[in-house]
């Protein structure tokens, strides 16, 4: 309300209230000028008098000449000092004066020291002129008191503006270093190599750094204010129940409700683009009251890691059935070996029986199927535990030559033409020489038996810069279109142990080549490229396991 | 050739198989065809039939067998006889290999026996005198 609206007051106004100036005091004095002014300039020169006696304070000038310039200044001061008006005029007046004192570099207590002599000899005179002497000093004291105050507070503003010119200085220091430090901290987490993600209670995200967005492909600003296990669609009744309970244990009790040893969460997450990630996850209370996030989520992705572990687990999985697998077709070869023996009895038993004709064919239908077991055994055992390559220089014409060679016979029973087109210049590559025979034996054989009524084939071999293209084409009836010819057990041959083509396969890319067929009626031709500097990382057995039995 | 008359010098075999059927069986082929068989149903008593005088002619000997093994019964009948010829029919030719490499009258085959190719095998091995 106006009635008790504070008053707004001046500085000089609130410091004569301060030392208790009053208009009485002003009025003494303007009585006591009179008496006193004839004075003034004793006072001044007895001032003086005494800072010669000062040695300290007599080194603060620098000339006699500036102390009588001095002396003329205090007696003006006096002068002022009784003037009787004591206004804001005044006031900026002894503030100047207080100026210089601060600007010369007048340490405090000199003006303490000289105000308190000056007072002294002020109220000598008081108290010897007047009989209300006493009333006189005590004005004379408050009046002092008063241009000391004024004085000082030239002081204290310099002070303050000192202080708050260091403090301006030290804010801007800190806000650099602040500023520096939150840089640093802003790029760790930006360029971490883990998914840093910070959370509400609600786990709803708040932080989102660039690792986050590389590997769930949403960008920040379309993960921040959503939920993060609806975000990465975690299954909501899966591992999303789990993750669920634990953020939900975090926001309740903070740090204390995840012992630090906590193994990771993995979880199986979608990525932006629908892919499958699965990142191991730990969670960690956020220790800072005024801030929503209040969990932080640090992931890595472990997707490579798990299907590595899963290729381990895999491989010592086909190694155990491979090994039960190449156990079991070895002690066939025992009952087989047994059920030959009596066969072969059987059949010379039944060349000396008359009549035994028919029973010998059987005997001999009994025969064959016990030595294709045999085969079968031998060739399931190449492909499931192969021998290292033994890599040699192989000359592929030699090869080649070998291949008509051994299939001339059955060429020549099934009518079969054999070709061979190949450079005249011997073409060398690094090779096992065994192996690379059974492949072509493998894919001549092949052509030879798909030849049912006849025909021709044709082993071709080229040289490229760095490899060496195989070649065998026959003009046979060609394979099915999509027929899985490559995989282990799938034959079109009625008598064939559908591994021949499996095992081709396995020899040519464990000597990091590559074979493909081009197959039409009347064309069927089987392309090996094998590099000429040959295989560059040892060859692994199908199963994992060696050739060691 | 099977069904020939004996020669007149007839190959003495011994046959080492725990598998005492196929042993006897393989015993039964051979005597057909003019050989002179003894057969050991295990490599304890093939070690003990080689301890004996006269040793066999050839020594045809499975490859895994309980208490002495192929191998074993080998170096010990090299250590009677370092030219004595060896044949091991096995199902784990592999295994057999790697001893074949270092002694040259040692040749292997895989079961199941091909009879005809065994046989032609043990008539071209040279006679001992």
């Amino acid at each position: 309300m106006p009635s008790t609206a504070p008053v707004l007051e001046t500085r000089f106004a609130e410091l004569k209230r301060y030392v208790a100036f009053s208009a009485g005091d002003a009025a003494l004095l303007a009585d006591f000028r009179h008496t006193a002014a004839p004075n003034f300039e004793r006072i001044a020169q007895e001032f003086y008098d005494q800072i010669r006696l000062h040695e300290e304070a007599h080194a603060v000038f620098t000339s006699e000449a500036q102390i009588a310039r001095l002396q003329r200044s205090l007696v003006r001061w006096l002068e002022r000092v009784f003037g009787g008006v004591y206004d804001e005029a005044y006031f900026a007046e002894t503030t100047a004066i207080g100026r210089v004192h601060l600007r010369v570099g007048l340490p405090q207590r000199y003006m303490f020291a000289a105000m308190a002599l000056i007072r002294a000899s002020l109220m000598d005179l008081a108290e010897a002129s007047s009989p209300r002497g006493y009333q006189i000093s005590r004005a004379i004291c408050r009046l002092l008191d008063l241009e000391l105050a004024i004085m000082l507070e030239s002081y204290r503003d310099d002070s303050i503006a000192r202080v708050q010119h260091a403090e301006r200085l030290e804010k801007e220091a800190l806000g650099r270093d602040l500023a520096q430090t939150q840089h640093r901290y802003v790029n760790a987490v930006e360029l971490a190599r883990v998914l840093v993600v910070g959370l509400d209670d609600a786990g709803v995200v708040h932080l989102w750094n660039r690792e986050a967005e590389r590997v769930t492909g949403f960008r920040r600003d379309e993960a921040l204010g959503r939920s993060l296990l609806e975000l990465l669609g975690v299954d909501p009744h899966g591992e999303g129940v789990k993750v669920q309970s634990l953020l939900a244990e975090l926001a309740a009790a903070g740090e204390s409700a995840l012992p630090s040893d906590r193994p990771p969460t993995e979880v199986a997450i979608f990525t932006r683009a629908g892919r499958l990630r699965v990142i191991r996850w730990h969670f960690t209370h956020a220790p800072v009251n005024d801030d929503v996030v209040s969990m932080f989520a640090i992931g890595r992705d472990s997707t490579e890691e798990r299907a590595q572990q899963d290729r381990v687990k895999q491989q010592e999985r086909l190694a155990a059935i491979g090994t039960l697998a190449a156990g079991l077709a070895h002690e066939l070869r025992n009952p087989l070996n047994g059920a030959q023996l009596h066969v072969t009895e059987l059949d010379l038993a039944l060349r000396d029986i008359a009549g035994g004709a028919e029973l010998l064919e059987t005997v001999h239908v009994v025969r064959d199927e016990i030595r294709r077991l045999g085969a079968l055994v031998t060739e399931f055992l190449d492909f499931a535990r192969p021998r290292p390559l033994l890599v040699e220089p192989v000359v592929i014409q030699e090869v080649l030559a070998r291949t008509v060679q051994m299939v001339t016979a059955q060429a020549q029973a099934s009518r079969v033409a054999m070709t061979v087109d190949a450079p005249p210049g011997a073409v060398e590559l690094q090779a096992d020489r065994a192996k690379l025979e059974q492949v072509l034996l493998n894919l001549t054989q092949n052509a030879i038996d798909a030849l049912t009524g006849g025909g021709r084939v044709v082993l071709r071999a080229r040289r490229q810069p760095r490899t060496v293209t195989i070649e065998v084409e026959d003009d046979g009836p060609g394979v099915p279109p999509d027929a899985p010819i490559f995989d282990a057990f799938f034959s079109t041959k009625s008598h064939g142990t559908g591994l021949g083509l499996a095992i081709t396969h396995r020899v040519v890319t464990d000597h990091g080549g590559s074979i493909d067929v081009e197959s039409v009626p009347g064309r069927t031709l089987f392309r090996v490229v094998l590099p000429i500097a040959g295989p560059q990382t040892p060859s692994r057995p199908i199963f994992g396991v060696t050739s060691d039995e | 050739m099977p069904g020939t008359a004996p020669d007149p010098t007839p190959l003495r075999v011994l046959i080492v198989d725990d598998d005492d059927r196929s042993g006897r069986k393989l015993g039964d082929l051979l005597r057909r065809d003019g050989f002179v068989v003894e057969v050991c149903p295990g490599g304890l008593a093939g070690l003990q039939r080689l301890a004996e005088r006269p040793l066999p002619d050839v020594l045809v000997t499975d490859l895994r067998m309980p208490q002495i093994d192929g191998i074993t019964l080998a170096r010990l009948a090299r250590t009677h006889s370092p030219t004595l010829p060896i044949l091991i029919v096995t199902a784990y030719p592999d295994l057999a290999r790697r001893f074949e490499g270092a002694d040259p009258k040692i040749q292997i085959f895989v079961k199941p026996l091909d009879y005809s190719t065994f046989v032609d095998a043990l008539r071209a091995l040279p006679r001992s005198a």
